[in-house]
């Protein structure tokens, strides 16, 4: 397998940062973090040849150091970047792109090292393929998610060197920063998942699936919808090509129509089970079992049965 | 305040064959705006109906986009005119191009304060193109923007990240990618898509703007994936006689 000589790493969280270097050092010789945060977090940057710190987020946003970050990447010019998938590792990539004069390989789901680049597949069409690219460009980026490489044990950093401030030449102001409420859940993790869709009427049915889903022991997942148009579950819960992807032994969907994007995220699951009222449902074409029937009817039932 | 929203054209997936080769077929394919960009229209009509100004839709794509009804899609969600870029050579653009494309019409159109984009496109969904577009440009920059508001000539505009929330000050030109549950797209009533079709809307071909073509990444193939062969026992009705053949079903698979 081909490498390429230098490989950094930008991210805002130390376990996705040290995850990428895992990675970055199956790919390239000299590995380096760019980082923007505490002192404290940076000790915790395992692995690499080279941290360069930028400073603290306290009263900036990450956003206010780009224009050093892209000084700092046109001068040392490293053949790859990866780039953690947050939101604010989008923003980063994209801009480093444009600026470089290259492509960002978003949401990849596998890399490697060619001569003078990268090859890397994602998902396109909300599921319904997989592409394969290459980037062989002077600077490649790639955004890369959790679970695309192996963690494994590194050794400290060897050295910290401080990257100079250029001040950005547009206005974005922090007004305020505040803390987002949410529950923790790895959905991944879970052997059985019941998934639920717009066929749910009104956020507090959930009550009746939850019933349902503790009757047989599942954990609770959901149509994007549900989480991000009604909020009436977490984003971390809803299963898809945007959400999370999971490979679990028996998926149940309720009320849902098992549009492509959706039924990506469980289409390794070893059986599905479908609930839905309209018998055209595609849901059924990718289904193990299913009943064509109102959910309102067939989820209570079938909890009586369970819990007896 | 002179606002352009962008939205990309796309196959409807469920319309998109796949062939004994596993690539895909599109000629059977309806196409449609990008679900995800009727956010940025609507991000783009209400901030103009609350602070004043005038919004205009921008798409940049092969010939298909320069379509009546998807002209109409467009324009009958509110924009009071239409910029389009419709050439083939854009058929297989990528985010690079693409942005560059847009930024080219974005100064061709000229004065744009703000430019909206969706959270991603309905086909690809790279989150990329309004990030490459604002660096092209030298805009301020911002994504993941779930709520914008007018403040004398500034913006005030939330962003909700993984853990937080942002509330940021932005001195306009910028460039907006809004997320989808920023609002609720309005559903053209029909008159409106009467009125639509009586909107101006310009169609340029590339070489009317100022843009350099050249795709960064190379596509090697696009292939459907191997899928699962599935029973497909699907019992038909409600009655409590199915309902318990179906937890029969259920049981055995939970044991
Ligand atoms: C770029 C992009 C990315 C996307 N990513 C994702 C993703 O990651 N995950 C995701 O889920 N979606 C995603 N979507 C959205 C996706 O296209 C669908 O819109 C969504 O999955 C539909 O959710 P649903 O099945 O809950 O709703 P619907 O499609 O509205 O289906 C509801 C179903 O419930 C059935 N029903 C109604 N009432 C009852 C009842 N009483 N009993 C039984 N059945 C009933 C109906 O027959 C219908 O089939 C994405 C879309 C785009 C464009
Ligand atoms: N061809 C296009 N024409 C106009 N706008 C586009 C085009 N492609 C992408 N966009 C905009 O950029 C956003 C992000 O696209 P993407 O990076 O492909 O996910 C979309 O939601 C649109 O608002």
């Amino acid at each position: 397998m081909s490498k390429l000589a230098n490989v950094w790493i930008i991210g805002e969280e130390i376990p996705a940062i040290n995850e990428l270097t895992a990675g970055a050092k199956t790919l390239g010789g000299q590995t380096a973090v760019v980082f923007t945060g505490d002192e404290e977090q940076t000790a915790q940057i395992l692995g690499v040849n080279t941290i360069y710190y930028l400073g603290t987020l306290a009263d900036k946003i990450l956003e206010t150091y780009t224009p050093s970050i892209i000084k700092l990447v046109m001068t040392e010019k490293p053949n790859l970047i990866l780039v953690s998938n947050t939101r604010k590792g989008r923003l980063l990539a994209g801009t480093l792109a444009a600026a470089c004069g290259t492509n960002v390989l978003t949401d990849i789901t596998e890399v490697v090292a060619v001569d003078n680049g990268v090859q890397s597949q994602r998902m396109v069409y909300g599921g319904a393929a997989f592409r394969t690219e290459k980037s062989t460009n002077t600077i490649n980026i790639a955004c890369v998610g959790a679970g695309v490489f192996e963690c494994s044990e590194l050794p400290a950093s060897e050295k910290v060197v401080e990257v100079e401030f250029v001040a950005p030449s547009v206005s974005i102001k922090c007004l305020k920063k505040r803390a987002k409420l949410g529950e923790k859940v790895n959905l991944a993790a879970a052997k059985r998942v019941v998934g639920v869709g717009r066929g749910l009427k009104a956020g507090e049915d959930l009550k009746m699936v939850e019933a349902f889903a503790a009757a047989i022991k599942a954990e609770m997942g959901c149509s994007r919808p549900i989480a991000e148009e009604e909020k009436w579950m977490a984003k971390e819960r809803y299963i898809g090509v945007s959400g999370v992807m999971l490979k679990p032994e028996v998926y149940l969907a309720l009320g849902i129509s098992g549009q492509i994007q959706h039924t990506v995220g469980v289409n390794q699951a070893k059986t599905i089970i479908a609930v839905n009222k309209d018998k055209n449902a595609a849901i059924f074409k990718q289904a193990d079992y299913g009943i064509v029937g109102d959910m309102y009817k067939v989820i209570p039932a079938l909890t009586e049965k369970f819990q007896k | 305040m002179k606002i352009v929203a962008c939205y990309k054209v796309v196959p409807e997936e469920q319309d998109i064959v796949v062939k004994g080769d596993r690539t895909l077929a599109f000629d059977k394919a309806e196409w449609k705006i990008g679900q995800y960009d009727l956010n940025a229209i609507e991000a783009g009509m209400q901030l103009a109906e609350a602070a004043g100004g005038e919004v205009s839709a921008l798409s940049i794509g092969g010939k298909m986009v320069d379509n009546s009804k998807l002209k109409k899609a467009a324009l009958s969600r509110g924009p009071e005119q239409l910029y389009l870029v419709a050439d083939d050579a854009l058929n297989a653009a990528d985010c690079y191009s693409t942005a560059a494309t847009l930024a080219a019409a974005v100064r061709k159109i000229g004065g744009v304060d703000l430019v909206l984009c969706g959270e991603g496109s309905g086909d690809i969904y790279a989150q990329q193109v309004g990030a490459v577009l604002g660096q092209m440009l030298g805009y301020a920059t911002l994504n993941a923007v779930s709520k914008v508001t007018a403040q004398g000539d500034n913006l005030i505009v939330e962003r909700t990240l993984e853990n937080e929330v942002e509330v940021l000050e932005v001195a306009p030109p910028a460039v907006i990618s809004v997320t989808t549950d920023i609002n609720k797209p309005r559903i053209p009533s029909l008159k409106e898509i009467m009125a639509a079709g009586k909107k101006p809307a310009t169609t340029w071909g590339v070489g009317d703007i100022q843009t350099e073509l050249g795709n960064k990444t190379e596509i090697l193939s696009t292939l459907a994936p191997v899928e699962a062969d599935r029973k497909m026992i699907i019992l038909e009705g409600d009655s409590d006689d199915k309902i318990a053949e179906l937890y029969e079903h259920l049981r055995r698979v939970l044991a």
